[in-house]
């Protein structure tokens, strides 16, 4: 199995945890990541609030390549996933809109490259080869998968699993030996970038979730995407001062923790450039 | 605090305020009945994020009250989360309406209520236009310096340097100008879109 591979910005900066467990997660399952050549930023979650068509083009560019060689395309950020689906959309329901991309990219996208989330990509090898990459499994590990919005809603465009429900990171979670719990929080909305702009109100919004999943009986959140991450890990000692709260709930890419369930140390998984400290909980373990 | 509003006068104003916002964003606002769904689960509105609630943004676009709505601050903390696009009963994607709102303010220039949404998103178009990535430190560099905060530099910067988790150089490209090609041949489309 082949994938272009369209990391992000993120996954070169603040999320270079997921980046690398990303790739050994794939390199375990045979799934071999073509990185997209001298790719540039999906526009997110600026570009599309200067114009329709702007908010298209630019993440629009990222998908040539990936035509070109005939490869579906794996984004493991949300937001850029969600971008690049948008633009399929367009390119596929829309003859003005597609030609109108087109012309800004200077290219002749037909939306032939399927734009796969890490989950859908991971997914691709098939629970069994997952069960049976893996080497610790993590029994009796109680884990809150935790989707956030993007991948999910709009369920018209954004549909890697039900929009309310959904169970694809918890049947990965299940197949490496962990035991996903069943929460109300898992596509409520972080906050994302805008605790950029008003974060207080960013601060309140990931507080709730973190309250959820502990209050579920979680010992560790997975993600899938570098701003839930952040906000729910990085900002999580900033949460338990404004609100009084004593959260210390490890924040992991669900990556992370299928890389080390496959056999690598913590430190291979890169758990510890997370802000939350995730060594009690993987001691359940044993 | 009551306010008075001169519907009839609205209407005669910007009574094509509903249409506009229809072709920018491919949305009929005529639907909304009012049922409150996705002020309800709005993650925003539910921190008590936005100064109106999304299902009276609706009403307000319903009754032309164009200053008002691209004043709000609603239309700029909106975080297109979607959530209220996939509870809609009558099928409005809100939160395309609200992009789509947040474009007319920026070209009206009103946002009054959102100077800090307004500084961020040009700064961060800003450094994708000159490095073809975003530079995260420079960018929260730049916003603590505006103002204030930018994404709590202040508080987990130094941690998040010490763990190498936010390069400090910016991004390189091969051809870093390929974003702000893209901008200007939109640009250009969006002219020659105009002239016809």
């Amino acid at each position: 199995m082949k994938y272009a591979y369209y990391p992000g910005c993120s996954l070169h900066g603040p999320a270079k945890g997921y980046d690398l467990s990303v790739k050994a997660v794939c390199k375990n399952l045979d799934i071999e990541l073509w990185e997209v050549p001298d790719w540039t930023c999906c526009g997110a979650s600026s570009a599309h609030s200067f114009g329709h068509l702007l908010g298209l083009a630019i993440p629009a560019q990222t998908l040539v390549p990936a035509e070109q060689e005939g490869l579906d395309i794996v984004a493991p950020c949300a937001a850029c996933w969600q971008r690049l689906v948008w633009v399929n959309h367009e390119v596929t329901t829309n003859a003005k809109t597609r030609d109108e991309i087109n012309q800004a990219i200077g290219a002749e996208l037909t939306g032939s490259s399927k734009v796969l989330s890490i989950m859908e990509a991971v997914a691709s090898a098939g629970m069994e080869k997952i069960a049976q990459a893996t080497k610790k499994p993590l029994k009796g590990l109680k884990i809150a998968a935790y989707y956030g919005c993007y991948y999910v809603k709009p369920p018209k465009v954004a549909h890697v699993d039900d929009p309310e429900s959904p169970k694809l990171i918890d049947d990965i979670m299940a197949a490496v030996g962990a035991e996903p719990v069943d929460w109300p929080y898992k596509t409520e909305c972080c906050g994302a970038s805008l605790g950029f702009v008003e974060f207080d109100t960013t601060l309140a919004m990931s507080a709730k979730v973190l309250d959820y999943a502990i209050k579920s009986g979680a010992d560790m959140i997975v993600t899938a995407c570098p701003l839930c991450q952040q906000n729910l890990d990085m900002q999580q000692s900033t949460i338990n001062k404004k609100f009084g709260t004593n959260h210390k709930i490890p924040v992991t890419y669900f990556t992370q923790l299928m890389a080390y369930a496959f056999g690598m140390s913590d430190k291979e998984a890169a758990m510890h450039k997370n802000f939350t400290s995730y060594q009690s909980a993987l001691a359940k373990l044993g | 605090m009551s306010t008075t509003v001169n519907l009839s006068q609205m209407q005669k104003d910007h009574g094509d305020f509903i249409e506009r916002v229809r072709k920018l964003s491919g949305q009929d606002v005529r639907k909304c009945y009012q049922c409150g769904k996705c002020s309800a689960g709005c993650a925003v509105h539910n921190c008590q994020g936005m100064d109106v609630s999304p299902n009276r943004v609706m009403r307000m676009v319903q009754l032309g009250m164009e200053e008002e709505v691209l004043k709000s601050k609603t239309i700029w903390v909106c975080v297109l989360c979607s959530t209220c696009t996939t509870r809609c009963p009558r099928d409005i994607d809100i939160a395309r309406v609200m992009d789509a709102l947040r474009i007319l303010s920026k070209k009206n220039n009103t946002f009054v209520n959102a100077k800090n949404a307004n500084t961020f998103h040009e700064t961060f178009m800003n450094s994708i236009i000159k490095y073809g990535r975003v530079y995260e430190a420079g960018l929260a560099v730049t916003l603590t310096l505006k103002y204030g905060y930018g994404f709590n530099l202040i508080g987990i910067g130094p941690a998040a340097l010490a763990k190498g988790t936010l390069p400090f150089f910016p991004p390189k490209l091969k051809n870093p100008e390929q974003i702000k090609k893209i901008v200007e041949n939109v640009e250009k489309i969006e002219r020659m879109e105009g002239e016809k």
